[in-house]
């Protein structure tokens, strides 16, 4: 197969351009005329004051913190069969089973994830069998004062709810 | 005696005026850059709530650049140059500064001042000397930091600031060619006239050497489009890569200073200096009356507006119900009104009863408040002018330098000789 060489004329710039002076001058014409505008009057600039402010267009998709699902009786659907720990490339979840008198499936004793660690790709999400582990939360910045703050345990992860800010 | 009072009235005030400068220009950067991408800015820190507009994120920038480790690489060539090096740069900007005179002559018994901290008549010279010297600074840096992208950083800043030197030489040339005078002082004398009924400043009787002599300031100083000592994307950070704290902080601020110096220079040869137009120091002197009536004017109208723009946009665009903002602006308005208060008074004081001292005291500080005000619209200038050129290439920069400017530059002197020695 031949190679197809195209072949792109360049134009030769018109005097004016070639100058750079007189478009240099536009363009800073079209940046005063922004610095103005937002100079006198700074409701025209959209932004969120973001701590007050919450974003409210936050995609259903979008991955939040994790949080634990339960079941309508209020028992965790967990059952501590370490997918999604398996899954983790950032190795950031760490769990601990116990054994549920009369049944046959186990239950988390400890159910630990470093968010420092944790880079929210999602895939614990999608390795979990039970659906147990979801991150919808909506919940997209975590502030802390310290480093062991930012280990979620069992107890907060399943009071989470979903699509709470 | 009163005579080194004098010296040291006059170094004091030049070394505080670019020293203050520093932060305010700093914020102005953020946040001038802020309104023209369309953001709001440094809008956070506060000392009890007040912000003075995000003054107090500088302040908090420099607290930290100061109580930061001051950390030296094990791997520096040489650690008394990697020391010297940004402190080279500072003295050179600050020194630069000081030929630059800030106003008329003004009389104390019977002997002759100048505003200018060294009182030295080759101003321009000693301004060219020292603005070359201050390349010294980036290249030790450069060269010691024993680091492949510093080196790179700081041969493209030495490259860049001698192939400028050359066209800002030949600008200046054919202006002292056009003032008959390597003085300051005496550039500014001649610039008090008219010319076609413009005010005779430089930039109208040659707008070719104001327009070189502009550009290759851009590119003396280190400032975008012409900072090829920087760079993130090609070389990492460039001269001042292995740098960190205040050693770091010092090349930020000599380059402040340095563009302070420019622009005091550039309204100097090119703006008419500390004078007002069609106005000499003698006639402000003479009709004082009027001068301190229109301070005081100024001021009243410039508190006004700035109580207006404060109520207008310094409001809270969201519901609470503690509002930091509406006490903060209480604070405002009151500062505003004590200092426009203070202003008038002491206008209205002096008003009639002024002798010729006094009157030539006022005439003075006019030229000062003038020459400050100027200064600062051709640093805005800079920032404007930052925030809109790209970064050029390094080829592009040699080429406009060594092909464009320099030619041109060499033309535009000898029209300025043909037209002074047979026009007149």
């Amino acid at each position: 197969m031949a190679i197809k060489i195209k072949k792109i004329e360049r134009k030769k710039m018109p005097f004016l351009e070639r100058i750079y002076i007189f478009y240099i001058i536009a363009g800073m014409a079209r940046t005063f005329k922004h610095f103005i505008r937002n100079l006198l009057n700074t409701k025209n600039i959209e932004f969120l004051e973001y701590p007050e402010q919450k974003p409210e267009d936050i995609s259903p998709r979008y991955r939040g913190l994790h949080r634990l699902t339960k079941y309508d009786n209020g028992e965790l659907k967990c059952v501590a069969c370490d997918m999604c720990a398996t899954a983790c490339p950032a190795k950031c979840i760490f769990i601990e089973a116990c054994e549920v008198p009369n049944s046959k499936e186990k239950a988390p004793k400890v159910f630990n994830i470093d968010l420092l660690e944790c880079v929210f790709c999602g895939l614990c999400v999608e390795a979990c069998p039970k659906d147990a582990i979801r991150m919808d939360s909506g919940i997209f910045t975590k502030v802390e004062g310290s480093k062991d703050s930012f280990i979620s345990d069992i107890n907060e992860l399943s009071s989470r709810k979903r699509g709470e800010f | 005696m009163s005579e080194i009072w004098l010296i040291i009235f006059r170094i004091a005030f030049i070394l505080i005026f670019i020293l203050a400068l520093i932060p305010v220009l700093v914020l102005l950067e953020r946040k001038i850059s802020a309104f023209i991408q369309d953001r709001p800015g440094p809008n956070r820190a506060n000392i009890a709530g007040i912000r003075l507009g995000g003054l107090v994120q500088a302040l908090a920038d420099a607290l930290k650049l100061a109580i930061k480790e001051d950390f030296t690489p094990a791997a520096i060539r040489s650690k008394a140059l990697f020391t010297i090096a940004p402190m080279v740069l500072f003295l050179m900007s600050t020194l630069t500064i000081a030929v630059i005179p800030f106003s008329e002559y003004f009389t104390i018994d019977g002997v002759k001042h100048l505003m200018q901290a060294i009182p030295f008549d080759g101003g321009m010279l000693w301004y060219l000397g020292f603005a070359s010297l201050s390349i010294y600074g980036i290249m030790l840096a450069g060269w010691s930091s024993n680091n492949k992208y510093s080196l790179l950083g700081s041969l493209r800043a030495a490259s860049g600031a001698i192939s400028y030197e050359i066209p800002l030489g030949l600008a200046v040339v054919s202006m002292i060619i056009t003032y008959n005078s390597i003085s300051l002082n005496d550039f500014v004398i001649a610039q008090q006239g008219s010319f076609l009924g413009l005010p005779s400043w430089g930039i109208f009787i040659q707008p070719l050497a104001a327009i070189i002599f502009i550009i290759c300031a851009f590119a003396e100083t280190n400032r975008a489009p012409f900072d090829l000592a920087e760079g993130e994307s090609e070389i990492v950070a460039g001269y001042h890569l292995e740098y960190s704290a205040m050693s770091f902080a010092m090349f930020f601020m000599a380059e402040y200073i340095a563009m302070t110096a420019m622009s005091a220079l550039i309204v100097t040869i090119f703006f008419g200096g500390y004078s007002l137009p069609y106005l000499s120091q003698a006639s402000l002197a003479a009709n004082y009356e009027i001068v301190l009536l229109s301070i005081a004017g100024v001021a009243t109208i410039f508190g006004l507006l700035f109580i207006w723009w404060v109520s207008k946009n310094n409001v809270t665009r969201y519901k609470i119900n503690k509002d930091h903002r509406k006490k903060e602006n209480i604070i405002y308005y009151a500062l505003t009104i004590v200092i426009v208060a203070i202003i008038d008074i002491i206008s209205l004081y002096f008003y009639g009863n002024l002798g010729e001292f006094g009157a030539e005291i006022v005439a003075t500080a006019v030229n000062l408040i003038v020459f400050a005000l100027k200064t600062f619209i051709v640093l805005l200038v800079f920032i404007w002018v930052r925030w809109t050129l790209p970064r050029f290439r390094y080829d592009q920069i040699q080429r406009l330098g060594w092909e464009k400017l320099m030619p041109l530059a060499i033309l535009n002197i000898i029209i300025t000789a043909l037209v002074v020695v047979y026009g007149n």
